[in-house]
C-alpha cells in the first residue's frame, strides 16, 4: 500500500488514484521527421531501478493529474506536484536536435 | 415543470434498523437545490472571481473549507473548478474561458448524522475521520465503493455526502449495510 500526497487533497490512500504513464517522456516537436523519434516516444521506455517519475491521476478526488516520484526498488514515495507544475526533462526531440 | 424524484425515492423507508436499542446513526436525503459548475483555465481566477462577488463571495476558496452565505455552498474542488449550491441560474455567466454547466440534475445528498456517524466514514473511506482531522466547514473528495464523491461536515457529527445521481442507490446501500451495527434510523425522505 503506498499513500500520495496531492497537492490539492492531502495525504492519500493509493486506491484513490489511477496511475498514468511514465512522466519522463514527451512527445517530440510536429514537425519532427525522424522515425526513431517517434518509435522511442511510442514504443520504447526506461525500466529504471530506483528513483522514477510518474504521472497520476487523483480520480476520485480533485481529479487533477501530478507528477509523483516513486521509487520502483522500495515504494518509497518522494515529490508530488500538480503536473502543470511540474518541470519536465527536454523533450526528445530537443534531445535528438542537440 | 416536472417535480424531480430523489433516485433515493423507494429506499428512504422510514424505520429502525440493525443493533437493539443503539441510535447511532441516522441517514436521510436532502434536495440538492440549483447546483453549478464554474471551471475554466490559466486566468480562472480572474473569470470567477466576478460571479463570485456577484454572489456576495470575496475569494475563490481553499480546497479544504467550504464557503458558506446564507443558502449557497461553495466548495472549490480544483484549481480551477468551484461547485456551487443554491444559487441562481448562471448560465449568462459563461463565456470564452469560463465553462458553466447545470449539474442539479446529477447529484443526490445523503445525510449523515449522529454519535457513530464518523465511525461509520471510517468504515468507508480511507480517510481520519476524527473531529480534529475533519471539522465542521470542511469538505473533502474521495470515493466510496471506488465512486468518487464529496463530503460536508455540516456540523459536529453531521455530514452531506454529494453522490452522482446514477449511483446514489448502491452509496445508500453501503451506508446502509456498514451502519447496522451502530442501531441506524432512516428519516423519511426530504
Ligand atoms: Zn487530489
Amino acid at each position: 500500500m503506498i499513500r500520495i500526497k496531492c497537492p490539492i487533497c492531502g495525504l492519500r490512500n493509493e486506491t484513490e488514484f489511477t496511475y498514468g504513464e511514465d512522466a519522463n517522456v514527451n512527445r517530440p516537436s510536429m514537425d519532427e521527421q525522424g522515425v526513431q523519434p517517434w518509435v522511442d516516444f511510442v514504443f520504447n521506455r526506461d525500466n529504471p531501478r530506483g528513483w522514477h517519475k510518474e504521472y497520476w491521476h487523483h480520480v476520485q478526488g480533485c481529479r487533477q493529474w501530478v507528477v509523483l516520484e516513486r521509487n520502483t526498488l522500495t515504494h518509497e514515495i518522494g515529490n508530488c506536484e500538480l503536473a502543470r507544475d511540474a518541470k519536465l526533462p527536454p523533450s526528445q526531440a530537443s534531445e535528438a536536435a542537440e | 415543470m416536472p417535480e424531480p424524484l430523489s433516485p433515493l425515492t423507494n429506499k428512504t423507508v422510514a424505520g429502525h434498523f440493525g443493533a437493539g436499542d443503539a441510535h447511532g446513526v441516522t441517514l436521510g436525503t436532502r434536495r440538492v437545490s440549483s447546483l453549478w459548475q464554474i471551471a475554466g483555465w490559466g486566468d480562472f481566477e480572474a473569470v470567477a472571481k466576478p460571479v463570485l462577488t456577484s454572489l456576495g463571495l470575496s475569494g475563490l476558496g481553499c480546497f479544504r473549507h467550504a464557503q458558506q452565505l446564507g443558502a449557497v455552498t461553495v466548495w472549490r474542488i480544483a484549481p480551477d473548478k468551484i461547485l456551487l449550491e443554491g444559487v441562481r441560474d448562471l448560465a449568462a455567466a459563461a463565456s470564452e474561458e469560463l465553462m458553466v454547466l447545470d449539474l442539479g440534475h446529477t447529484r443526490t445528498a445523503i445525510t449523515v448524522e449522529g454519535s457513530a456517524s464518523r465511525d461509520l466514514l471510517a468504515q468507508v473511506i480511507a480517510i481520519d475521520t476524527a473531529p480534529a482531522a475533519f471539522g465542521p466547514g470542511e469538505f473533502l473528495q474521495t470515493g466510496i465503493h471506488h465512486v468518487g464523491v464529496l463530503i460536508h461536515c455540516t456540523g459536529p457529527d453531521r455530514f452531506d455526502i454529494l453522490v452522482p445521481c446514477t449511483w446514489a442507490e448502491t452509496i445508500w446501500e453501503v451506508l446502509f449495510d456498514n451502519a447496522l451495527p451502530h442501531g441506524l434510523t432512516i428519516e423519511e425522505a426530504a
